[in-house]
């Protein structure tokens, strides 16, 4: 696999990580790996976003449980130092989706370094995720 | 065990996907074409990804042996 898009909505604490740790595998196999963020997720893209990510509903109680988990099995259990290391492997490029950073006031005054830039879902769709080898939505 | 000389360790022991995978990745970039590293893994999950991630990298994966729950792998650089 050269190429993987990756689309993420859904912004739970829990529910992010899998799509996190998806292209953090493929960014060790030098897969390239562009990854949209819309909808709520969006807000994963600005460091108070992404420090305020929690799980939700009949798993919130076990928030404690599974970040202790998260940092056992060796990776950040904070999402800004996930999206730290994705963005240091070389090989993943984080974009946000227009609409939702003006719904969900995600900008280029608040939108994290790492960001490549806050882009058009058309252009994510046609240049990235329709040539990309795979596509995950998240 | 193995009787494979290791040029290097990694010992991801306790880790879990992803990170085996990812430590292992930045451990070959270290070292040289025909290099060898072992790497020590608990996770199970290892036994499939770490072969799998071998072949697609180009890797040549020398030994795996398992031995009280703890996972041995050999691996030769060769890209």
């Amino acid at each position: 696999m050269k190429s993987l898009a990756i689309v993420i909505r859904d912004d739970s604490y829990d529910k992010i990580l899998t799509p996190l740790v998806f292209a953090y595998l493929a960014s060790a196999e030098q897969t390239q790996v562009d990854i949209l963020f819309v909808n709520w997720a969006v807000k994963a893209l600005t460091v108070e976003g992404a420090a305020s990510l929690r799980m939700d509903g009949r798993h919130a109680a076990d928030e404690a449980m599974v970040r202790e988990n998260v940092a056992k099995a060796g990776l950040p259990n904070d999402i800004y130092e996930i999206l730290k290391a994705l963005k240091a492997s070389g090989c993943v490029n984080f974009y946000a989706c227009s609409l939702a950073g003006a719904i969900f006031g995600v900008n280029e005054g608040n939108l994290i370094p790492e960001a490549e830039g806050i882009v058009g879902a058309s252009w994510f769709l046609n240049d990235k995720a329709a040539p990309a080898d795979h596509c995950q939505y998240f | 065990m193995s009787g494979i000389t290791a040029t290097s360790t990694l010992d991801t022991s306790g880790k879990c996907c992803p990170m085996p995978i990812v430590e292992t990745n930045k451990a070959m970039k270290a070292l040289d074409l025909g290099d060898i590293l072992e790497i020590i893994a608990t996770d199970t999950g290892t036994q499939k990804d770490i072969p799998s991630w071998c072949e697609r990298t180009g890797q040549t994966l020398l030994s795996m042996t398992e031995e009280n729950g703890v996972l041995h792998y050999h691996v030769r650089k060769d890209r």
